[in-house]
């Protein structure tokens, strides 16, 4: 059973639907935390939080500047900060250029916790509209990590995760229905 | 079943209440335009319509003084919705019915179509 100490999910357009669908079925006795890296405009902060905390009996929060890193928690990437994780496993909350036209931006999350974590952290990229998020799995891939995409053909906007399936090594393409089942046998 | 009409040029908020909304039972049409706002609402006839303060072609305040001043429609609650400091007032200007500040949650967005649909 590989170990992980951090689960980070990216997406953008089309991956609400999947993590309202895989969070719910998501173990409440996880041992690390979920992070969510989702593309979204400032203006719905405390909606999507409400949204992912009523589908999961998990602790679900946006979140704050320099907030010790749990596991067992859902945490938000807020809109209009990019995400870093810290090497004392805080996060950091940054509002320097946007990269790849995001803020935040998933290469960010994942390519920072990349150097934290190493090996014991797994990444999965959702459906998408743009490229943000492949090189930040080719860190991951690079420090030891594993990459994850959502399977293209069930993307309802594939191009994010061909993206990362034409540049990165990637260990597992899963279907939604899979995905689930997939983070519960992590420990 | 109720039905909520969002008016709102923010895809993220729109996507989000229609997950929310529908959950509580409802039934939901979005759209990020004020573009012939009197044919959108009455093809649709809600029982509420949130209405964003800033939206393309003709803005919030402008959109709801025509739903209001529109015969058929002007019984239909309006609520205001705005980052805005002065979303109350905003509000008062356009004749919405209520007012919410941006960023709200679930708990506000469905307590004030509660409250608007049980009076």
């Amino acid at each position: 059973m590989k170990q992980c100490k951090a689960f980070i999910i990216g997406g953008s357009a089309g991956s609400l639907d999947v993590l309202l669908k895989v969070l719910p079925k998501v173990d409440v006795e996880i041992g690390f935390p979920i992070i969510i890296v989702v593309h979204r405009k400032h203006g719905s902060d405390s909606l999507l939080p409400s949204l992912l905390s009523s589908r999961t009996g998990l602790h679900v929060k946006e979140v704050d500047e320099k907030e010790k890193i749990m596991a067992g928690t859902i945490y938000i990437a807020p809109s209009d900060y990019h995400l870093l994780i810290e090497q004392d496993e805080t996060f950091s909350l940054d509002y320097s250029e946007k990269i790849n036209y995001s803020r935040p931006a998933i290469d960010a999350t994942f390519q920072t916790a990349a150097e934290v974590y190493q090996r014991k952290l797994v990444c999965l990229l959702l459906s998408g509209s743009n490229a943000d998020g492949v090189n930040g799995l080719k860190s991951v891939k690079a420090w030891g990590g594993t990459v994850l995409i959502q399977d293209p053909d069930s993307a309802q906007v594939p191009y994010m995760p061909e993206q990362a399936k034409l540049n990165v090594e990637i260990d597992r393409i899963l279907d939604v229905e899979d995905i689930a089942e997939f983070i519960n046998l992590l420990r | 079943m109720k039905k909520v009409f969002v008016f709102d040029d923010n895809v993220d908020i729109l996507e989000l209440c229609t997950f929310i909304l529908e959950d509580a039972g409802f039934a939901i049409r979005t759209s990020s335009t004020s573009n012939n706002i009197i044919e959108q609402v009455l093809a649709y006839m809600p029982d509420i319509i949130f209405m964003d303060n800033w939206l393309p072609d003709v803005g919030g305040i402008d959109a709801t003084r025509a739903l209001k001043a529109h015969e058929s429609l002007k019984h239909i609650p309006v609520i205001y919705f705005s980052a805005n400091n002065d979303v109350k007032s905003l509000a008062d200007q356009a004749g919405a019915d209520g007012y919410l500040a941006k960023p709200f949650d679930i708990e506000e967005l469905e307590g004030i179509i509660n409250r608007h649909l049980t009076t």
